[in-house]
């Protein structure tokens, strides 16, 4: 019988299955734990301001600061098999192809969060409103609605078209990169990628002032007068840029799951 | 079913390892791979289940070049290591969520070496001992009836009436077209058990003979001093001495541990 080499729904669906016998318990335990933590989290920041001026705007903001670090945390904890020698070995030897475990890892580390995470926030926050509303019913605003955060967000139009493809792409960038950096460290990955990444910024930061200093720009406050027009035309060539630095990240975890040995 | 032409494979530029190491396999027998420790047995089987990339040289397992790891060369291929990771899941679910990945995957096979082994599917792996542990896996790793199956130091941990029973198992499990290579260093546990000898030092392979061809060329005898003067290859042991001599007419059993001191000492057997 011939086997396909590059991807097989049946195989995905195993690996699916496999992944789920294995972290079943932990699934349970930390989806159910982060629910009551999330729960309390909400009581306690609504009591410390005495259950007044709660706001759709506090909640966004509680989900703002939660979603965006758990997700590069958890997008950092990608490719656990490469933890170990031991579990490398089983992982590598595992009768799946590199697409599959590749899109695996991309799909539940990064796609499922994407996906998962917000509607759980919205039913934490709501069912945590209405109980502590059902004992404070004039102190909280207790309905957490997205679509009054977008709405509010999109409301003065300078939040559409190319600036929300470029907030995207560079959340996008902070997982992907942190998603790279789990297939390439063995060994504290996340905190290696946080210092090849402070690393990064500090030489690009130094390089910037010494360039400026050399070049003498201290006069020009607005860099996009080289090559844009507008403020818009920059954005969108940021974005592009974001996006291609994507791509590359992705490419970089998929060589490094190709190339890895045990 | 596996073909190593000149292959070259280092660790660091310091440290060579192999340097036009060639080896050919073909399925159906047992294989022991011996060597001493650090003479890259467990490297070399890791380089023909593609876990390590060759510096150059050409390795076919099966058909393929194992560094690309392809499903058609893994779900053939089955690797029990001598350190290995179990999740925290009963044996029974270990099966559910592994099995499925080899086509061949025997389950009443499975079911017959498990009771064999005294393990019970129900109990979690993570209770168990490394010895059980390590059953377990053989046992899987026999009924995914895998073309090849790559076995490093399986006897390691084993109790003594798990030694024999893991030699009958292995005995009376394999299809004509598997090929099994045992790797290890404890010589004793595969004697009666392999087909084939492969000795490895210093990063070549220094002997690969049939057990058969073997016993044609050479015998093994136990005798007094005054024995040993036709000997190829002599060792004290309690009460006298053990030889390998050129063979006669008496077809005895193969010695493998005095026939692996005596290769390792430079001995030639013809």
């Amino acid at each position: 019988m011939q086997t396909n080499n590059q991807f097989s729904t049946e195989r995905f669906v195993a690996l699916c299955r496999q992944s789920l016998i294995i972290n079943k318990k932990v699934i349970w335990i930390t989806l159910g734990g982060s629910s009551v933590l999330l729960f309390f989290l909400l009581y306690f920041l609504q009591a410390s301001q005495q259950f007044s001026d709660w706001t759709n705007v506090d909640y966004s903001g509680v989900f703002a600061y939660l979603f965006f670090p758990l997700g590069i945390l958890f997008a950092g904890l990608a490719f656990p098999a490469f933890r170990t020698k031991e579990k490398s070995m089983a992982y590598l030897m595992l009768p799946a192809s590199r697409t599959e475990k590749f899109l695996f890892e991309l799909v539940t580390r990064i796609l499922l969060f994407i996906l998962i995470i917000p509607p759980m926030f919205w039913a934490i926050a709501n069912l945590e409103g209405i109980i502590v509303n059902s004992f404070a019913p004039e102190l909280v605003h207790y309905r957490f609605s997205f679509v009054e955060v977008w709405q509010k967000l999109t409301s003065h139009g300078h939040f559409g078209g190319w600036t929300f493809f470029a907030v995207v792409q560079g959340w996008l960038f902070s997982l992907f990169l942190f998603f790279a950096g789990a297939s390439h460290f063995s060994k504290m990955p996340f905190r290696k990628t946080w210092f090849s990444m402070g690393v990064l910024l500090f030489g690009y930061t130094m390089f910037s002032i010494f360039l400026g200093k050399a070049l003498d720009l201290h006069g020009i406050s607005n860099i996009r007068f080289f090559f844009f027009k507008t403020d818009n035309a920059a954005i969108a060539a940021l974005s592009m840029l974001i996006t291609a630095i994507n791509l590359c990240l992705l490419a970089i975890a998929w060589y490094r799951l190709k190339e890895k040995e045990a | 079913m596996i073909q190593i032409n000149d292959l070259e494979f280092t660790y660091s530029r310091k440290r060579g390892l192999f340097k036009g190491l060639s080896l050919h396999l073909e399925p159906g027998s047992i294989t022991g791979l011996l060597g001493k420790n650090g003479a890259g047995k467990t490297t070399l089987l890791k380089l023909m289940t593609g876990l390590l990339h060759s510096n150059s040289g050409a390795i076919s397992v099966l058909g393929h070049d194992p560094k690309n790891r392809e499903v058609s060369m893994l779900n053939d291929v089955f690797l029990v290591p001598e350190e290995f990771y179990f999740p925290s899941i009963t044996i029974q679910e270990y099966v559910k969520a592994y099995a499925p990945f080899y086509p061949r995957f025997d389950h009443p096979l499975f079911a017959k070496i498990l009771e064999e082994f005294e393990l019970m599917a129900e109990n979690n792996l993570q209770k168990h001992s490394h010895g059980q542990k390590k059953k377990f896996l053989i046992a899987f790793a026999l009924s995914t009836r895998c073309r090849l199956l790559v076995l490093d130091e399986p006897t390691n941990g084993l109790d003594i009436p798990s030694k024999s029973l893991f030699r009958k198992i292995l005995a009376g499990s394999l299809d004509e077209d598997q090929l099994v290579i045992i790797s290890t260093h404890q010589v004793k546990d595969v004697e009666n058990l392999i087909d084939k000898i492969l000795i490895l030092d210093n990063g070549k392979m220094i002997f690969q003979r049939n057990i058969a061809e073997i016993s044609e060329k050479v015998c093994f005898v136990s005798g007094t001093s005054a024995d040993t003067d036709g000997a190829i290859y002599s060792e004290a042991i309690p009460g006298g001495y053990r030889m390998m001599m050129p063979n006669g007419h008496a077809e005895t059993e193969v010695d493998i541990e005095l026939l692996f001191n005596a290769i390792t000492n430079g001995k030639q057997i013809g």
